[in-house]
């Protein structure tokens, strides 16, 4: 038992981290607000280039071969800089098509001229299975992509933008992410992959964890340098129980979701009979983390906390999408509830 | 990263499991304090004759000297058996035990380690004073030097098994001319010396292992400071970083057990509808997040002992911990008072309900003692993320 990141783990920390700043740091995510895609294509090419999308993809399907728990050190630093563009998406959608033998398609994805979408069912779905898809769909980040990924407990599909009819763009709360409205009618996945021949689902529960921890240690890094700095009153607002007491509360929180985090991406590595409960323990405890660490820090900032242009609401907006998506905690509930965990 | 434990461990936590069920004491700890603590000694013993005594004390001082990663599998094991984390032992082996081993002479470590393994003493601490809480450096128990002994008149309070204590670690000012750190020494103190009156202290439990301490010309040995005479401080914090990030493993692995059982309850009791308790959408949710963050706080748990096999000095976590884990906890025993209803308002000791009752009577406890969570706030705030004093 170990979870500290070994040296290799230290260079993909590293290493993504100076990608991030250099190439998709916030302040670009704001610039790709106001453009038609949100996707930086160089930096995408640029993030394929650097084996991001199959970190996790076992060499033999074309992929870096590494765990999710090194997945989720990544995930963690693209939600700390709050990247623009459908990482996780794109990341699941290579898993389904390499599973499932679309060759091209995977490779595509992989080498960055390729993106999927994320599809989540709006609403209970009519069937989800590989002969047919039916229901109403949200889409986050559909646009110029060549698919969605839509993972469930069961399985995980692979649906062509054009197998979906009266697709519509609608403003999504987190302005630096596309949202899509779109349906599935009865419509023919290009692939369905089973959770027992991939856990896609709980993957991506797991990275989106990752994301959630990696955007509440950025919150509290925020609140904590404001408060070191802002002064009010003659002296640092830091030196106040009132602002101290809310960032040791951030610093808690944040290290609470990132080792669940770590302990349910490995507890899936190694196959361990809890880890789907982990997996959801880690994205309810992250999802919470974000929002509420958001919450705090928009406070600590005071009215400068409350403008569009300090980055703490963007962080808010993120936190509430990616705790929507894939398995957000009223579903969980119930498995959290029933699930077995090992001691 | 990796989560699996080697095969040498898991072949230890098998060794600790099965010593634990067959020699761990079966019958309740007796509520009443005289027969808690021949209770708690003869499970001392019980250890210490099989080789089980000081597990994270190093062996040539008569302990286990368990590796880091052994001692959290010991804690969690222990926990298995319900058995509670805190005892009429835990200052002697956790507290004043390191401590010795630390700073003392040895003739002080010869005279009083190993009667702390064989489980034969019970030690209390006396540091907090009426007007030294939070503010422990501002304690006023003044001690005189007066040719061999010191000479001790004051008070400390809140001092756990008092009434049941053979020892007390005891910090006392023997200057009030410097700064206030500079001026506190560290002493052994034979709670039967004359001038000591223990007074005991109702909880808001109703029990009274609390006691207040009154000092009055109390003579004790110089041979008993420990560490020099004004140097106390020092002495003292040299105790805090030893337990390395598992102090609290086993109250984490017991609150992940209390909130299973409390799931169990909620579907087995029915509310006023007749519908099964977790059926209500507040409870179910209070639970699954409980459950949840129970797990988060095992994560924690092995982050911080993952980082502490790596170096020397333990971190600030242990603030992190105590906080996360106390306030979770008085979370879940409030959720337990909901779960029960009206059973909640009938305390009679021949209901197993009283048990729940009594949990959250004393969860209140969990965020105050060992430092206030403001306290641990302000540490985690100025320490971890560097804010000004």
């Amino acid at each position: 038992m170990d979870l500290t990141p070994t040296v290799d783990q230290e260079e993909i920390i590293s290493s993504t981290r100076a990608f991030l700043a250099d190439r998709l740091p916030v302040a670009r995510t704001r610039e790709l607000i106001e453009e038609p895609s949100n996707v930086d294509i160089d930096a995408w090419r640029g993030s394929a280039e650097q084996g991001w999308f199959g970190l996790g993809l076992a060499e033999a399907l074309g992929g870096v071969g590494v765990g999710l728990a090194d997945e989720s050190l990544l995930f963690r630093e693209i939600g700390r800089s709050l990247a623009s563009g459908p990482f996780l998406a794109t990341t699941l959608a290579v898993r389904v098509a390499a599973a499932a033998g679309l060759d091209d398609l995977a490779a595509s994805l992989l080498d960055g001229t390729a993106r999927a979408g994320l599809a989540e069912p709006r609403s209970q779905l009519g069937s989800f299975g590989p002969g047919s898809i039916d229901g109403d769909l949200d889409l986050f980040d559909p646009v110029g992509a060549e698919v969605v990924v839509l993972a469930g407990v069961e399985g995980a599909a692979l649906l062509s933008m054009a197998s979906l009819s009266g697709a519509r763009a609608v403003e999504c709360i987190d302005p630096a992410t596309r949202l899509h409205e779109a349906r599935a009618d009865s419509a023919a996945p290009l692939a369905f992959v089973g959770a027992d021949v991939d856990p896609v689902f709980l993957r991506g529960v797991t990275l989106s964890a990752a994301s959630l921890a990696g955007m509440a240690e950025a919150l509290r890094d925020l609140s904590a340098a404001h408060a070191r700095t802002r002064l009010q009153f003659g002296s640092p607002i830091g030196t106040n129980q009132a602002i101290k007491h809310p960032c040791a509360d951030m610093h808690i929180r944040a290290e609470a979701a990132w080792s669940q985090t770590v302990f349910a991406a490995l507890a899936l590595d190694e196959g361990r009979a809890d880890a789907e409960f982990h997996a959801l323990a880690a994205k309810v405890v992250a999802s919470q983390a974000a929002r509420r660490n958001a919450a705090a820090s928009i406070q600590v900032h005071g009215g400068m906390g409350y403008t569009f242009e300090h980055d703490a609401h963007l962080y808010m907006k993120r936190a509430h999408v990616l705790g929507h998506v894939l398995g957000d905690a009223r579903w969980a509930q119930a498995r959290l509830l029933d699930l077995p965990v090992e001691l | 990263m990796e989560l699996q434990f080697t095969k040498a461990e898991q072949e230890f936590r098998d060794e600790v499991r099965t010593w634990l069920s067959e020699h761990a004491p079966r019958e309740r700890r007796p509520r009443e304090l005289r027969a808690a603590r021949e209770f708690d000694l003869s499970w001392q013993h019980t250890q210490y004759e099989s080789g089980w005594a000081g597990i994270a004390w190093p062996v040539e001082y008569g302990g286990r000297g368990l590796s880091l990663t052994q001692q959290l599998i010991w804690f969690e094991e222990y926990a298995r058996t319900g058995l509670v984390a805190i005892d009429s032992r835990f200052v002697g082996l956790a507290h004043a035990g390191p401590t010795l081993i630390a700073r003392a002479t040895p003739e002080q470590q010869t005279q009083h380690l190993p009667p702390i393994l064989r489980g034969e003493v019970v030690w209390c601490q006396g540091f907090s004073e009426p007007e030294a809480g939070s503010d422990l450096a501002s304690l006023r128990t003044r001690a005189i030097v007066d040719g061999d002994d010191l000479v001790v008149t004051g008070q400390k309070v809140w001092t756990s098994f008092a009434p049941i204590a053979d020892w007390q670690e005891l910090l006392v000012r023997t200057d009030t001319e410097v700064p206030k750190h500079k001026g506190i020494t560290w002493v052994i103190c034979d709670m039967r010396s004359p001038g000591i009156d223990v007074r005991p202290l109702r909880t808001i439990e109703g029990t009274a292992e609390f006691a207040e301490v009154f000092y009055d010309e109390v003579r004790i040995p110089m041979a008993n400071v420990v560490g020099a005479v004004n140097d106390g401080w020092r002495v003292a914090m040299s105790t805090l970083s030893f337990e390395r990030g598992t102090a609290f493993t086993i109250d984490q692995v017991q609150l992940a057990m209390t909130v299973d059982r409390l799931i169990d309850m909620a579907r087995q009791r029915t509310g006023f509808d007749g519908r099964p308790l977790i059926a209500d959408e507040a409870i179910a949710g209070d639970l699954a997040l409980a459950r949840a963050e129970v797990s988060a706080l095992r994560a924690m748990t092995y982050a911080g002992v993952s980082r502490n096999l790596r170096r020397a000095e333990p971190g600030p976590e242990g603030s992190m911990f105590k906080l996360a884990w106390s306030e979770l906890a008085q979370r879940v025993d409030r959720l337990a008072m909901d779960i029960l209803g009206s059973g909640g308002l009938r305390r009679r000791h021949e209901s197993p309900d009283t048990e729940w009752i009594d949990r959250y009577l004393s969860s209140y406890s969990n965020t105050i003692g060992g430092g206030t969570s403001e306290i641990q706030r302000n540490i985690i705030a100025e320490r971890v993320l560097g804010l000004p004093r």
